[in-house]
């Protein structure tokens, strides 16, 4: 008994010898490496800091139609040094990620080379998938681990389970665009790191960027790890004017256009450089479409394949791309060469035709030169003009004579039948009462020279491409009546066009009505400017009856719709510089007569066609076309009867005769579009503008201001100098300059 | 005189058979109950520190309900085992059923080959019993060891040191040890099998002064034996075909060798990371960052580093003082015991307990080659814990009886 207990005792004291040593050993395990293993753990870290992505904001149409989103899909990561821990595992592992995320883990693959290399590595992104297919994934894991679990319960040499630690998902954002090519120029794309690029994407980019959330750890004064979490900050959503189903209607016509002119005068070219279309509600600015043709799929940006080889010739043409294959270059210039073509041809898809190119507008601007002299009281409704189908003008060898497109002269006419006409000879004579100064005045009333200021990235700066009181002679007053000598853009053109047709008031366009945060609460209402008063009222319910008599018997009357009346003004100018034949025709309305409420600009730039004829009437067609689907779309009634022929054609389109709606429903026509303008809004002149210029005016110093940049006005224009009175080569402003130019400035 | 004589002996007869139903129940031993309450819940923190974060968010306490199960389960059994009357923990130390109970918790090995058997990194060491949950047999063949080497030796004083009495509790005790390792191929549970037995006969003997030479020759034998072997391998370059235990012993050598970082390095110098960058208090329970995925078995074998890493010195001290407690107290008890039997059932509790801690804290601070030992009641497992507070009990009783 002694010898038992003596035993115990002594083996209870050496166990507890033993655990003092095992206290002891720990001990010396932190004195003498607690330093350094404390650096290796923290270092050992890095990877633990992880950015969580923002959700760029969505852009929707007016409906609440998306436009463009941004779509979780996520990052496949490797993680080598985990793969590795399991060796036997990486068989099946692999198997399941090619089978089914689609990435390549076949031996020799780039996945396994990487593996190889870096056994370390923790973090390597190996693909991009979708929701699906993650899911997908899971599914498979769990069903294959299950089964081998089963299975390697009768058997000896177990078979390995999937790692699930080897491959791991990090969310990520993909912006997707559900229209494809739908209103591209209005959008804009974004690149991969994803920057908004032309279009709204870049215009907005600050509001629809969110700011990356962050989980991470960071040491405390006592050298703890502490762990945070800073929750990603998405973007904002925008919601746009723009009306998905106008939008559509708009493209498939200009592609239509397209479809039917292309190779028409011109061999295997397009229907013409550029087409385009602008619909907007005359009574807030709003821009209800905008589009042009040739268009791109903004999930592609970069992909050409919708377009011949002799079309991509043609882009990178109309981008300036003035280059040439020639023979015994060697493989590497060419492919040089060709990437620099492509390049181009891109760049001339990304911009935007309706407001990012400036062109010679033409008789659609006699329109803005008879408001002037109506509202500045040189002219008066019903005065006459007398035509001899030229004009001349000057005085000695500085004598210019110009002609009008009637050989032989239109006669005696009014004023009314000046503008359904396109006389060019009356309209000299109205320039000449109305003199320069007072042109240039309401040049600046109608906001040309200047920019808009639509919310949309890369509108060009026009200033330099219209005359001003020092540059401008007799001669290109003359021409500027018609609107020949000078550039606008599109958007400048219809801006001005719906302020004569809605009583007067200049609003700015826009294209973002509304701006909301994530959560879907509204961060800024974007409500219509108006900029300023362009004509008196009166001024302005004469220029509806005369357009409404372009159309309804002057040079307009192929763009009615049938069952309605409109108002227009067609247009053909000569493009300066490109040779005879080329012209730019276009067609620029209001709907319907009786209440003005939406503006159509058609703008067809070197179309393909043998004549000018052809081209402008091939204007007034498109614009039809257009109205016909957009007007009872918008519940715009019809107000004239049919003929028994419209009647048919309306039928094959699948659209109904209006008329008999419109006198039932007087609310109805009152529709979102034509959304009553509060009366004490129209005041709201922003801009100090001097009477005599046009000019904006800083209101410290008196000085003229460039009303895009807000600097002073540098007059030194001589190179725009007439010396001799002949017509000036006016030189357009290269895009790359354009471009360096923010809008928002 | 006859009749009186036969009264007395009939009135003493009854007397003898009230006797243990009178047995006041005295309140269990303190000492033991709060060391023993000390450690589960550490444990616990610790268990649900380590696993909370990489279970999934709905599941972050999963482990720890399932060991607080298992807990609740050895407490009900302790309690069970404390009110027993004492002849019947006397029972089981009777020739018959012990051979009975030995053979019982072998037949639970055997089950292991059995498709109830359930395999985890390569070894099957559970019996799966479906809703119950899963049962380690290793730990059922402890006990059952040990309540037959205490039974076989208190049946005969100076038993075991005939050829014999030596032979018969040493073939059975490195009998089953062997069959544990060969079923389940867990060298950990065999060794402690081995050394309860072999320690408890060493406790017995009166002849008692070979052993301690001839032990830890066999031992430093051994580990020469596998040194060597290791080390010949290492110099022929052919380490790659060693069988995993080999590779341990060079592992332990040299825990940086990357040779051997996907074999089994990373977790013991992870663990060595934890223990060292914990510093005297700790970073702060639920604070440590090592078992965020770098330290394998974290919750398990290696959660004496956690404790380390998130308590310091001073948590790892308490928790082996609290075990201190418990081996110095049992080990009391045992001295203080009655016969022979209940002496050794305590110290072979005893023996187990500081073996199992002594083990696993070796290996996790590198001081002997890693092989899978858990940590008494802090270490993640319903079978250890179950079992381990059923041999609790068992000391918990014999005190009881002791105070009669």
């Amino acid at each position: 008994m002694h010898t038992i207990s003596a035993k115990i005792i002594i083996m209870a004291a050496i166990m507890i010898m033993f655990f003092a040593f095992l206290i002891f050993r720990t001990w010396t395990i932190m004195r003498d490496n607690g330093e350094r293993y404390k650096k290796q753990v923290l270092n050992q870290q890095k990877y633990d800091s992880r950015s969580i992505p923002y959700q760029r904001g969505a852009i929707l149409d007016r409906n609440g139609t998306l436009l463009a989103y941004s779509e979780r899909v996520y990052n496949v990561i490797l993680d080598a040094k985990m793969a590795l821990r399991d060796p036997d595992s990486i068989e099946p592992t692999f198997n399941a990620v090619s089978t089914c995320l689609g990435i390549d883990t076949s031996v020799g693959s780039d996945l396994r080379d990487y593996m190889a290399d870096n056994p370390e590595s923790q973090y390597h992104v190996a693909g991009l998938i979708t929701y699906e297919q993650r899911q997908e994934y899971e599914t498979y894991i769990a069903n294959y681990n299950a089964t081998i679990a089963e299975e390697n319960k009768n058997r000896d040499k177990k078979l390995p389970e999937i790692n699930k630690k080897a491959i791991w998902f990090e969310d990520q954002f993909k912006r997707t665009y559900p229209g494809g090519t739908l209103a591209c120029d209005v959008i804009g794309f974004t690149t991969s790191d994803g920057r908004g690029q032309y279009g709204l994407e870049e215009y907005y980019d600050d509001m629809l960027t969110g700011k990356n959330g962050r989980e991470y750890g960071y040491l405390t004064a006592e050298n703890a790890l502490e762990r945070t979490v800073v929750p990603a900050q998405n973007g904002y959503t925008l919601v746009t004017t723009i009306d998905s189903y106008v939008q559509r209607v708009c493209e498939e016509k200009l592609k239509e256009y397209d479809e039917t002119h292309a190779g028409e005068y011109r061999e295997n070219e397009m229907g013409a450089d550029n087409t385009g279309v602008i619909v907007m509600d005359i009574h807030s600015g709003e821009i209800l479409a905008m589009a042009s043709y040739p268009y791109y799929n903004l999930n592609d940006p970069r992909d050409l394949s919708m377009y011949s080889d002799i079309e991509v010739g043609q882009l990178a043409r109309i981008g300036g791309w003035n280059e040439e294959f020639v023979e015994g270059e060697t493989s590497e210039e060419r492919k040089e060469k060709e990437e620099s073509r492509l390049e181009k041809a891109r760049q001339t898809l990304w911009k935007n035709f309706c407001i990012a190119q400036s062109y010679e507008p033409g008789s659609v601007c006699k329109t803005f030169t008879v408001a002037a002299a109506l509202d500045a009281g040189v002219i008066h409704d019903g005065d006459s003009f007398d035509c001899r189908g030229y004009l001349t003008f000057g005085e000695g060898s500085r004598a210019t004579t110009i002609r009008c497109h009637q050989r032989y002269g239109d006669g005696v006419i009014s004023l009314k039948q000046a503008v359904e006409k396109s006389c060019n000879v009356a309209l000299m004579l109205i320039g000449q009462k109305l003199g320069k100064d007072k042109f240039l005045k309401y040049q600046r009333n109608f906001n040309f020279g200047l920019r808009t200021n639509i919310d949309l990235a890369g509108e060009m700066r026009t200033a330099t491409l219209v005359f001003n009181k020092n540059n401008m002679g007799i001669t290109e007053l003359m021409t500027s009546t018609f609107g020949q000598g000078f550039n606008v853009t599109m958007i400048q053109n219809i801006s001005a066009f719906a302020s004569l047709v809605n009583g007067g008031y200049y609003y700015q366009p826009h294209v973002v009505k509304q701006i909301k945060d994530s959560a879907g609460a509204v961060v800024e209402n974007i409500e219509p400017t108006i900029v300023r008063q362009a004509v008196s009222e009166s001024v302005s319910r004469l220029m509806i009856d005369y357009c409404i008599g372009v159309v309804d018997e002057g040079t307009g009357t192929r763009a009615r719709p049938a069952g309605y009346r409109i108002g227009g003004k067609t247009g053909t100018a000569e493009r300066s510089g490109q040779g005879k034949r080329d012209y730019t025709v276009s067609f620029m309305g209001f709907a319907p007569a009786n209440d003005p409420q939406i503006a159509i600009y058609v703008v067809v730039d070197r179309p393909n066609t043998a004549s000018q004829e052809n081209g402008t009437r091939n204007a007034c067609i498109l614009c039809k076309d257009i109205l016909t689907e957009i007007l009872p779309y918008l519940h715009i009634f019809m107000t004239e009867p049919l003929t028994a022929a419209e009647r048919k054609e309306l039928e094959e389109k699948g659209l109904k005769d209006t008329l008999s709606q419109n006198s039932i429903s007087d609310s109805a026509s009152e529709n979102e579009v034509s959304a009553p303008v509060p009366v004490e809004e129209k005041p709201d002149v922003r801009v100090l503008i001097d009477d005599k210029t046009g000019y904006a005016i800083d209101p410290i110093n008196g000085e003229y201001l460039d009303p895009d940049t807000g600097v002073p006005i540098n007059d030194d224009s001589s190179i725009f100098q007439d010396a001799n009175g002949n017509p000036v080569e006016i030189e357009v402003l290269k895009d790359e300059e354009e471009e360096k130019l923010d809008p928002r400035e | 005189m006859e009749e009186a004589a036969k009264k007395e002996n009939l009135k003493r007869k009854r007397k003898r058979r009230r006797r243990p139903a009178a047995e006041p129940l005295t309140p269990p031993d303190p000492a033991i109950v709060i060391a023993l309450f000390g450690l589960m819940i550490i444990g616990a923190v610790m268990i649900y520190s380590s696993t909370s974060y990489t279970s999934d968010l709905d599941s972050q306490s999963t482990f720890l309900v399932k060991q607080i199960r298992a807990e609740v389960l050895g407490i009900l059994g302790m309690g069970l085992i404390y009110i027993m009357p004492f002849g019947v923990i006397r029972w089981f130390g009777r020739l018959k059923p012990r051979i009975v109970l030995l053979c019982g918790s072998l037949g639970t090995v055997f089950l292991l080959l059995t498709p109830l058997g359930k395999t985890v990194n390569g070894a099957t060491r559970w019996i799966n019993l479906g809703p119950i949950g899963q049962v380690q047999p290793a730990e059922i063949v402890k006990i059952a060891v040990l309540i037959f080497i205490a039974g076989y030796v208190a049946e005969k004083t100076g038993a075991v040191d005939t050829l014999k009495g030596y032979a018969i509790p040493a073939l059975v005790t490195l009998g089953s040890a062997g069959l544990v390792y060969k079923i389940s191929n867990n060298l950990s549970s065999a060794l402690i099998i081995a050394a309860i037995g072999m320690l408890m006969i060493f406790t017995a003997s009166k002849k008692w002064q070979w052993q301690i030479i001839v032990y830890p020759l066999i031992a430093v034998l051994g580990v020469a034996y596998f040194l060597s072997k290791a080390h010949a391998a290492q110099a022929a370059g052919d380490v790659d075909n060693l069988k995993f235990r080999y590779k341990r012993i060079l592992i332990w050598e040299d825990p940086t060798n990357p040779d051997f970082y996907y074999e089994g390095a990373f977790q013991t110098l992870q663990g060595l990371y934890a223990i060292g960058s914990g510093g005297v208090f700790g970073k702060g329970v639920g604070k440590g960052i090592q078992k965020l995925d770098k330290i394998p078995e974290v919750h398990n074998d290696m959660i004496y580093s956690v404790i380390c890493e998130e308590m310091g010195l001073v948590g790892a001290g308490v928790v082996l003082i609290l075990l201190a407690v418990l081996v110095i107290r049992s080990a009391q008890i045992a001295l203080k015991a009655r016969d022979t039997y209940s002496m050794l059932l305590c110290f072979g509790v005893t023996i187990h307990i500081a073996i199992q801690t002594i083990l696993n804290v070796m290996v996790v601070t590198n001081t002997m080659p890693n092989t899978g030992v858990s940590l008494p009641f802090i270490s993640y497992g319903g079978s250890s814990a179950l079992f381990l507070m059923a041999e609790v009990g068992l000391v918990l009783r014999v005190a009881r009886n002791n105070n009669r």
